[in-house]
């Protein structure tokens, strides 16, 4: 004889299965939510690199020709067309007397003017700042030599600066963020069948007589939480392997980055997902077994999906470091996942006892859902 | 046999169910005719185990659905109060789905399934999706998912609510022929006819007690009247909640 539970889940994906509208929430979120993340990437990214030349007003060129020439070889150059709408002119200005100053070793005055709040024109500004500042150097160094006097004398200190940070761990901060995606995958894609074979069974009518049936509430609740767990880890799976996929697209390497995900580590990722979408699936179970309608369900748990975006997103934020978050569901597996793309020592014990954290909190989970529906007074409302 | 010895339930200061006591012997339709309140649904929700009685208990051939409840399910066919069907499932699969939960798996559970569909008449809509089915469609899958693991019991909640005059001649032919093969049906109504028609035995339920019990005829003797429906107004003082 086939086991109950067997028999619940097969029925319950094959339903989930024929409805669109569950299928393509599934797909929607794992697909659509890494996407929206490249292009914003891209978008990141093509502002970050941007070396085309910085076109300022230039007033009294003609003062300082040699200055002007070092301008354009830094790829400052003077300006034709006219300022785009809403922008603040940048110009520098080259006082007069220019050639007195300098033959006489006085600073030649050279005004910048420009709105320094400007998010947009904060880079080309500090572009023309670079360039100004390179040209003083270059003047100091010569008049010092003039004078017969070291100009390393100019510098107290030799500040040498050595980035210690590898190219994957420039990256974790970016994925970082990815990362939330693929945790909350897990949370969004089952939803839809979650709350369909709850809420949804006793709009429709049919949860009495599917309680009045020779199984018992244990195996039912199983049956059910399986298959929702199925959609959840199937949109979890879709977003572990789409999300390196999307990324070997961008030209992250132009800003320093690197991102690969050998594919063992994204069979880690899947692996560590798996307790999760039975964690998700539990808590979404013991939501909308107590709404009485799929829209009822559909408040409750949306209002409940902030809790884990809040975790995710309040660790990853504040940047909370505190070793038991390698031992908690849903924290352990985020920080597992961190680490994962980091590239860094895997904490091993913590994955295995978060993993297991997390599917004895399920298991309580689903003994209360089973104890639920075996209380009249949650089955009929009463 | 469905034995039901002093029932007692409350919902809260509602008594529903006051020492309700009678028996569905095998081979006979025994009707719980009461007024809408009277205990119908409490009562058959405590026989197949949902609800809890309070005192007194439900015996489906000697066993109790509250202390072992798959045993007693799995004797009983049920026809439920409210029956709603999986939209996106096929009439055919819904039934195997009810008949695998009842251990019919593999080539003997699906000719029991097509069994039931030929003896519902119901082979025109048994590979349609449920939805868009009419009412009388829909009872029908209902009813072979009660019946589809040929029970010995079987409870109906008011099976001929909303249903044409086709589809409860349908209902009543099955009744009688199921009974001819000795199952053991109890069906709850608050339509006199029906009653009339089907029963072999009555139960007048009002305000949770069995008010009078025995064949239409026994009860029409009972109060001296001749239609089955001034004796029952008769019974339980009122003619409020009935349907002729």
């Amino acid at each position: 004889m086939t086991s109950p539970i067997s028999i619940v889940l097969r029925k319950e994906l094959k339903d989930a299965l024929r409805d669109k509208r569950s299928v393509m929430a599934a797909m929607s979120y794992a697909f659509f939510g890494p996407l929206l993340m490249a292009v914003a990437f891209y978008v990141l990214i093509s502002q970050l690199t941007d070396t085309s030349d910085v076109k300022i007003e230039i007033q009294g060129a003609e003062h300082a020709p040699a200055f002007v020439a070092h301008l354009e070889r830094q790829g400052v150059v003077q300006r034709d067309e006219p300022w785009p709408e809403g922008q603040q002119p940048i110009v520098l200005e080259i006082a007069e007397g220019w050639d007195e100053n300098i033959a006489s070793a006085q600073p030649a005055r050279v005004t910048l003017t420009a709105d320094f709040s400007s998010q947009k024109q904060r880079t080309d500004i500090r572009r023309v700042e670079q360039a100004v500042e390179g040209y003083t150097a270059q003047l100091t160094y010569i008049r010092l030599q003039m004078r017969g006097i070291d100009p390393l004398i100019t510098q107290g200190v030799n500040l040498v600066k050595h980035d210690t940070a590898t190219k994957g761990s420039k990256a974790a901060i970016l994925m970082g963020s990815v990362l939330i995606f693929i945790l909350l995958s897990v949370f969004f894609s089952g939803m839809n069948v979650a709350i369909d074979i709850s809420a949804g069974e006793r709009e429709r009518n049919s949860l009495e007589l599917l309680l009045s049936q020779p199984l018992t509430t244990d195996q039912l609740v199983w049956g059910k939480g399986l298959a929702a767990s199925a959609f959840a880890m199937f949109g979890g799976i879709l977003s572990a392997i789409l999300i390196p996929i999307i990324f070997k697209f961008l030209p992250l390497h132009e800003i320093g980055m690197s991102v690969s995900l050998a594919w063992p580590l994204i069979l880690l990722i899947i692996v560590l997902l798996v307790p999760l979408a039975l964690f998700a699936t539990a808590l979404q179970l013991f939501v909308s077994f107590r709404a009485k309608s799929f829209k009822e369900a559909q408040t409750y748990i949306s209002l409940l999906l902030m809790a884990p975006m809040l975790v995710v997103f309040g660790v990853e934020f504040a940047r909370v470091k505190n070793q038991i978050l390698y031992y908690l569901p849903l924290t352990g597996q985020h920080q597992a996942l961190l680490d994962i793309i980091k590239g860094e020592q895997l904490n091993w014990a913590g994955m295995g006892i978060s993993a297991a954290a997390t599917v004895v909190v399920s298991v309580l989970l689903f003994k209360l859902i089973s104890r639920m529906l075996s209380s009249e007074k949650v089955v009929f409302g009463l | 046999m469905i034995e039901v010895k002093s029932l007692q339930k409350s919902f809260g200061k509602v008594t529903a169910l006051d020492g309700l006591t009678f028996s569905a012997p095998e081979g006979q339709i025994t009707g719980l005719l009461g007024p809408n309140g009277a205990g119908k649904t409490t009562c058959l929700r405590t026989i197949y185990g949902l609800l809890k009685a309070d005192t007194g208990e439900a015996l489906i051939d000697g066993i109790d659905a509250s202390k072992s409840p798959l045993e007693a399910r799995r004797k009983i066919g049920i026809f439920p109060d409210k029956f709603g069907l999986y939209e996106r499932l096929t009439a055919r699969e819904q039934i195997a789905y009810f008949a695998t939960l009842h251990g019919m798996a593999g080539d003997s559970g699906a000719a029991a399934v097509e069994e039931v569909i030929q003896r519902l008449d119901m082979s025109a809509i048994a590979d349609r999706r449920a939805t868009g089915f009419s009412q009388g469609q829909r009872m029908k899958v209902a009813l072979a998912q009660a019946i589809v693991h040929r029970p010995k019991h079987l409870i109906l909640d008011e099976p001929s609510r909303g249903l044409d005059v086709m589809s409860t001649r349908i209902l009543r032919d099955l009744l009688r022929e199921l009974k001819a093969q000795g199952t053991s049906i109890l069906f709850s109504s608050h339509v006199m006819q029906e009653v009339a028609a089907l029963c072999d035995q009555v139960v007048v339920v009002a305000a949770g007690k069995v008010a009078a019990q025995g064949t239409p005829d026994e009860l029409c003797a009972q109060t001296g009247e001749t239609a089955l429906e001034e004796a029952f107004v008769k019974i339980i003082g009122t003619d409020e909640g009935i349907a002729a």
